[in-house]
């Protein structure tokens, strides 16, 4: 029967099979169970955009990251998760639903506070289930920015959107947005021009029918910010948006720019306001008492005025009208109703938002550039949120260490290096600073243990001598004769992989260093368009000057040495030039008129050399900094004299590409790291797959592969640091595998390390740990379609078939990985009262070569792996050989002990058999009861608990911790091991004797009694049945 | 082993349409995809038997369910048995691994454990009845396959003292309409608001009836542990006895 079924089977499969259709080289399920892993850093976290109270419930806290996703707190904010990490990691702005806080929440993508690095967003996001699923409401696709979102209390289906909207361009998303469906039509009810959006919305929470809009007209480019202009205005509507005016009276004449508007919940004719006006003297705070008929200015101290677009965000105490709190560089508070200020307590700088506890004032929340913080006692001390890794990474790279460290600077977060694993986990203290300010490129030298760093504009480049805790300055600096230097915000730098001690900078020249930068050439002309109009950052900012450097502009922003010729070197411009030289500098050709589909002057983020060829290379272009969020890569096997574009319609329309990075040896795999996240190609850019294993669509600004591991780590800018282990698998894919119902791939020799280091989870309760890589083997196999019906199983096999252990198998359509430990199993271990730790201990297997056979249903698969010991082991080859043979000789002899006790104990269940049925018998079987149970209790505890009330350790004990110690530590047995062994073999050897002699003795009476009677004989199981383990 | 059955058949399932579906569609097709709405109903009590598969070691593990709600889980290591979510018509009790005596959960555990009495053997069987709601989230790709995400709604649990949803989402296969993978929120505990994620496969026909042989616990993007089960007892005899809190420590 099961033969006609197979062949019904085989029929059923056949019209498949001739159609030989192409299986698309795209998809999810390309990835099956391959899975990214965090590591953070969380220790300075990153950006936050929003924060948001639930209306009834103090512990339940949410913050709104920058580029970083929604995350939720239950605790008062002692630990957070994140709860939107399938859409946009951009925040606006995050609301509750007043009556069904725990089910509706809505979120605005798009962060608000427009710095010069901001991501975009791309819709406005309901989820009615608390957060377990969201739904992204139809009309808001292009809102780029959505700056609030406020609910009628008394009529949640009532909700009012504000979109700020683009930044770079012209856009006629932007204004007031209506619902009065919860969220089915929309209505744009306030709208003033393209170039002008909804910075605030406010609702009056007791009047719902009063509503504040502040306007904001504003706009960046990549060279310059402009906050202000004539449409900039406060508006007011007291019939629910049917009608708006402004609100003025008071204010000073002129152009306007960011404008923040709070009304105090305790009594809403109380209303504040913060101003950017053409009058320095005029900005700051100003306050109405009468629901903004009149305004009054009170304040323009630093902290009122510092850069508005940035810190644009006024809270007021729920429960008195008196206290407010605005964001700013340290933040600022008043008890007179916004008379006096003074600075809030010490915590991360740039604070964009503040909220209290719905029930208590004291206790307060503030979002900063480094994440969250929270305050007890009103402001004055704050500590931070340890487990929100939202860090903000410009750029990435690796060494070659084991296991390797990463390099990275972050958005006002300084330069940071750490391991990619770690004992226990990465966690905060695995990270060690390497820089001041806004880091950017961080860069190991290759050869000495020496880190290049810097900060922004090129400000300070640093070379750190780690080992001896020693740093120099190292910035090119402009020499008699040189006209100006411009370094870009995020200026580039670049070592050398043919000369160790060379280091390349970027101004609008190529600066090289033969000497780790104590000296510097230039060694180009100027290879930017060197346009004036794009180089006036002094005027930049609008009405507050903001000339920060972040706009500088006509500059260099990428350098790539080919890695197959020192004189090959390509240079990228944040205006839209590609220029390569093959001379190591001499002459420069200009290749941008060659690039195909390419606006002029895109910015080119990043240009890679390849491996593959010496005139190979890849080139991604941004043009979001013109409102073109487009995805660009294209690549040139000539040297730039011909691209060709390797973008498919796969990608995101929105997902502007910032970094690209070939696989070493498949030329056809690519990662390309996009604002909405990672994609993958197997086919050299024909079909992309978005990367979604644990990979949320965060703006991905660097990926780097380390060549050994073959990990992708991403520099993300919101998430810190994410990797995917091992991507060798991506490299076999073609239709032939896909074809099959099984594959296994090809994989190196896996090392069994021998690392025991101590880790403590100190702090882990609250503290953000980045997971590890795992040190196990991996077997990674294809599935063609998920296995669900039937038996499928997964063993270890030695080279004979014999059975070392069994596995997990994944069961993914696509890509299943499983980790083995190199171990084969647990001895089977005496009975007693307590547990014997020591025998939970499963032995390592010997290097050598192993059958990873899978079972299912009816077939059978096999794949040989080959594991190795470390390299670093401590000792000898015949030390572990000797090792590993005691480790087999405690093994068998705690499993003889096992047996020995189950034949005890099963002889001992007949005895108390005989006792209670037999009476002729009963004493000799006492007599055998007796003897054997006092033996027993020698052989394994009989008494106590597993904690303090635990019995002194008998033979079990004693010889399973030795077991135990033998086979975990694989260098030379010790000498006190030995002396123990020694010890150990010479009781059991005793034990053994004195059983025989107890059956020879009162055993040979009580086996002949139940001879004699015919009774069945004590229940023992054969040796080879009680210790299987199948 | 008499009971078990190798299951070659999965592609009969595959004929049903891949066509527009409601909740309540997918949820009979599942049902009677494994048995019948009436073999399920029949069911009055399980016996699964099956090995944990922890690091090396093999535990063997087995739990005892009955209509009437009395529940029993248990592993046996190095001749000591450990329970755990033993449950005997009143008292949810469990063995402490320190003192290995017998102990009672907390009353709001105790109550909330109550509360999934009634999904003996399933909690989709009969759901309206036990005013359980369902709704159909939509298309969605997991492991690798197409399924349908609903989410099921069941009685409100209690969380340190207040009320919450107990609200768990389940993967159906389009083609064949078995869960392949069930999610819920951790609602309590160091893990509170990461996603539990449970993973089916393996399913094989017991007696008319199909489980899944193979079930992958643990929280969502992190490795699970597998549970292999060995064998199902379909209305075994039951010694009611072994659910007894045991009085004296």
């Amino acid at each position: 029967m099961k033969r006609v079924l197979i062949a019904l089977l085989g029929l059923a499969l056949l019209p498949v099979a001739t159609e030989a259709q192409e299986i698309a080289l795209k998809g999810k399920e390309l990835f099956g169970d391959m899975n990214a892993r965090h590591i953070g850093p969380a220790l300075m976290s990153g950006r936050i955009n929003d924060m948001e109270t639930h209306p009834t419930n103090p512990r339940i806290l949410y913050a709104g990251a920058a580029g970083g996703g929604v995350w939720k707190s239950s605790d008062g904010g002692a630990t957070f998760v994140p709860i939107f990490d399938d859409h946009v990691q951009s925040i606006g702005a995050i609301a509750l639903d007043p009556k069904r806080p725990d089910e509706v929440i809505w979120v605005g993508t798009g962060e608000t506070w427009t710095r010069n690095s901001v991501s975009i967003g791309d819709g406005l996001y309901k989820s009615t289930d608390g957060g377990n699923n969201w739904k992204e409401i139809p009309g808001f696709e292009n809102s780029e920015r959505i700056a609030s979102v406020v609910i009628n209390p008394n009529n949640t289906d009532e909700v009012y959107v504000g979109v700020l909207g683009a930044l770079w361009s012209d856009s006629e998303d932007r204004g007031v947005y209506k619902t009065t469906d919860g969220g089915t039509t929309w209505e744009k009810i306030l709208y003033v021009n393209t170039s002008t959006g909804a910075a605030d919305v406010i609702m009056d929470p007791k009047n719902p029918s009063t509503l504040y809009v502040s306007m904001w007209q504003f706009r960046r480019s990549g060279w310059g910010f402009n906050s202000g202009g004539a449409h900039s205005a406060l508006y007011k509507s007291t019939d629910a948006g049917k009608t708006w005016n402004k609100i003025h009276n008071g204010f000073p004449e002129g152009k306007l720019g960011r404008i923040a508007i709070a009304v105090a919940p305790s009594n809403p004719s109380i209303l504040y306001s913060v101003l950017e006006t053409e009058d320095p003297k005029k900005n700051g705070l100003w306050r109405s008492s009468n629901a903004g008929q009149n305004w009054e200015h009170l304040n323009n101290d630093f902290g009122l005025v510092v850069r508005p677009f940035y810190f644009s965000r006024i809270t007021v105490d729920p429960k008195n009208p008196d206290v407010v709190v605005k964001g700013g560089l340290t933040g600022s508070i008043s008890r007179d109703g916004g008379k006096t200020f003074k600075d809030l307590g010490n915590m991360h700088s740039d604070i964009h938002d503040v909220v209290f506890d719905i029930n208590n004032s004291e206790i307060m929340y503030a979002g900063t550039d480094g994440g969250v913080y929270r305050s007890w006692n009103g402001g004055t001390t704050f500590e931070i949120v340890e487990n929100l890794p939202l860090s903000q990474f410009y750029h990435i790279s690796v060494d070659d260490a084991e296991p390797y460290n990463v390099y990275g600077g972050l958005q006002d977060n300084g330069s940071w290096y750490g391991p990619s694993s770690a004992p226990g986990g990465v966690t905060a203290r695995d990270w060690n600073s390497v820089g001041y300010g806004d880091g950017f490129r961080v860069l190991k030298h290759p050869t000495k243990n020496i880190i290049y760093s810097e900060m922004q504009g090129a400000d300070n480049v640093w070379r750190y001598d780690v080992d001896k805790n020693r740093t120099k300055t190292i910035q090119p600096l402009p020499k008699k004769g040189d006209v100006k230097l411009r370094f870009n915000w995020n200026a580039p730098m670049a070592v050398s992989a043919h000369v160790p001690d060379r280091f390349y900078m970027g101004s609008q020249f190529v600066h090289k260093s033969d000497d780790m930068g104590d000296t510097w050439t230039i060694i180009s002309p100027d290879l930017t368009t060197n346009d004036p109009k794009k180089q006036d950052q002094a005027k930049s900012g609008g009405l507050s000057v903001d000339n920060s450097g972040a706009e500088n502009h006509t500059t260099i922003f990428t350098i790539a040495e080919s890695p197959l010729d020192q004189n090959i070197l390509w240079v990228g411009t944040d205006d839209g030039n590609v220029q390569v030289t093959t001379d190591g500098g001499k002459n420069w050709n200009n290749v941008t008129p060659n690039l195909t589909g390419i606006p002029a002057n895109t910015w080119v983020y990043h240009i890679e050399a390849s491996v593959h060829g010496k005139g190979t290379a890849y080139a991604v272009f941004d043009g979001h900094t013109t409102g073109d969020m487009k995805p660009y890569a294209l690549k040139t096997t000539d040297f730039g004299k011909t691209w060709k574009s390797i973008i498919s319609d796969d990608i995101q329309e929105n997902a502007f590409v910032r970094n690209i990075q070939e696989d070493y040896k498949n030329e056809d795999l690519l990662f390309l790291g996009t604002e909405m996240g990672l994609y993958v190609t197997i086919d050299g850019g024909k079909n992309w797959s978005h990367f979604t294993n644990n990979m949320p669509p965060v703006a991905v600004h660097f990926i780097d592969l380390q060549k050994q591991t073959n990990d992708p780590v991403m520099g993300t800018h919101g998430r810190g640091v994410i990797i995917i282990d091992d991507i060798s698998p991506l490299r076999e894919l073609d239709q032939t595998v896909l074809a099959k119902d099984v594959h296994f791939f090809k994989t190196e020799p896996f090392t069994m390390t021998e690392d025991s280091g101590f880790s403590g989870s100190f702090g882990a309760e609250t503290q953000f740990v980045g997971a590890n890589k795992s040190t196990a083997a991996r077997i990674v196999y294809y599935l063609q379609k998920r296995h669900t019906f039937g038996k499928m199983t997964m063993e270890v096999q030695d080279m004979e078939g014999n059975t070392i252990t069994t596995l997990s198998p994944g069961k993914s359509k696509g890509i299943n990985v499983v980790n083995w430990g190199f171990n084969t199993v647990a001895p089977k271990m005496a009975e007693g009262k307590t547990l014997s730790f020591g025998g939970f201990t499963a032995p390592r297997v010997p290097a050598g070569k192993y059958k990873v056979v899978l079972t299912k249903g009816m077939d059978t698969y096999s794949h040989t792996i080959e594991v190795a010991y470390d390299e670093n082991s401590l000792g000898t080859m015949a030390e572990r050989k000797e090792q590993e043979a005691l480790t087999n000789t405690l093994y068998t002899m705690v499993e003889d002990l096992a047996y020995m006790v189950h034949e005890i104990t099963a002889t001992q269940d007949k005895a108390q058999d005989v006792i209670a049925n037999h009476p002729k018998g009963k004493k000799d079987a006492q007599k055998l009861y007796d003897a054997l149970e006092s033996l027993r209790k020698d052989l394994v505890i009989t008494t106590g608990d597993n904690y303090v009330a635990s019995a002194e350790p008998e033979l079990r004990e004693r010889m399973g911790t030795l077991y135990s110690n033998v086979a975990t530590s694989y260098d030379r047995v010790s000498g006190a091991l030995k002396q123990n062994f020694e010890l150990i073999s010479e009781d059991f050897e005793a034990a053994k004797e004195r059983y025989e002699n107890i059956m020879k003795k009162e055993g040979e009476k009580f086996m002949n009694f139940l001879d004699k009677n015919e009774l069945e004989k004590p229940a023992i199981q054969s040796k080879e049945a009680f210790l299987s383990k199948a | 082993m008499k009971t078990l059955q190798l299951f070659i058949l999965a592609f009969l399932f595959a004929a049903a349409p891949l066509s527009a579906q409601t909740a309540d569609e997918i949820i009979a097709n599942y049902l009677e995809n494994t048995g019948g709405t009436e073999n399920w109903e029949k069911l009055d009590g399980i016996v699964f038997a099956g090995k944990l598969n922890m690091q090396g070691m093999q535990l063997p593990i087995t739990q005892v369910m009955t209509k009437s709600g009395k529940q029993l889980m248990k592993a046996d290591v190095q001749g000591q048995t450990f329970y755990q979510e033993v449950y005997d018509g009143e008292t949810l009790w469990g063995t402490n691994q320190m003192t290995m005596a017998a102990e009672k959960s907390d009353a709001e555990t105790t109550n909330n454990f109550k509360n999934n009495l009634n999904d003996f053997p399933d909690p989709f069987l009969n759901y309206k009845e036990k005013m359980y709601t369902v709704e159909l989230i939509g298309n969605e790709t997991i492991e690798g396959t197409e399924t349908y995400k609903i989410k099921l709604v069941k009685e409100p649990i209690m969380v340190d003292g207040q009320e919450v949803e107990d609200v768990s989402y389940y993967y159906f296969d389009t083609e064949n309409f078995v869960p392949i993978v069930v999610e819920e929120e951790i609602t309590q505990g160091p893990g509170k608001g990461m996603i539990a994620q449970v993973k089916f496969s393996d399913y094989q026909e017991v007696d008319g009836l199909y489980f899944p042989f193979s079930i992958v616990q643990g929280v969502k993007d992190q490795p699970g542990m597998q549970i292999t089960l060995t064998e199902i007892k379909l209305n075994p005899d039951i010694d009611e006895t072994m659910f007894s809190y045991p009085e004296e420590k």
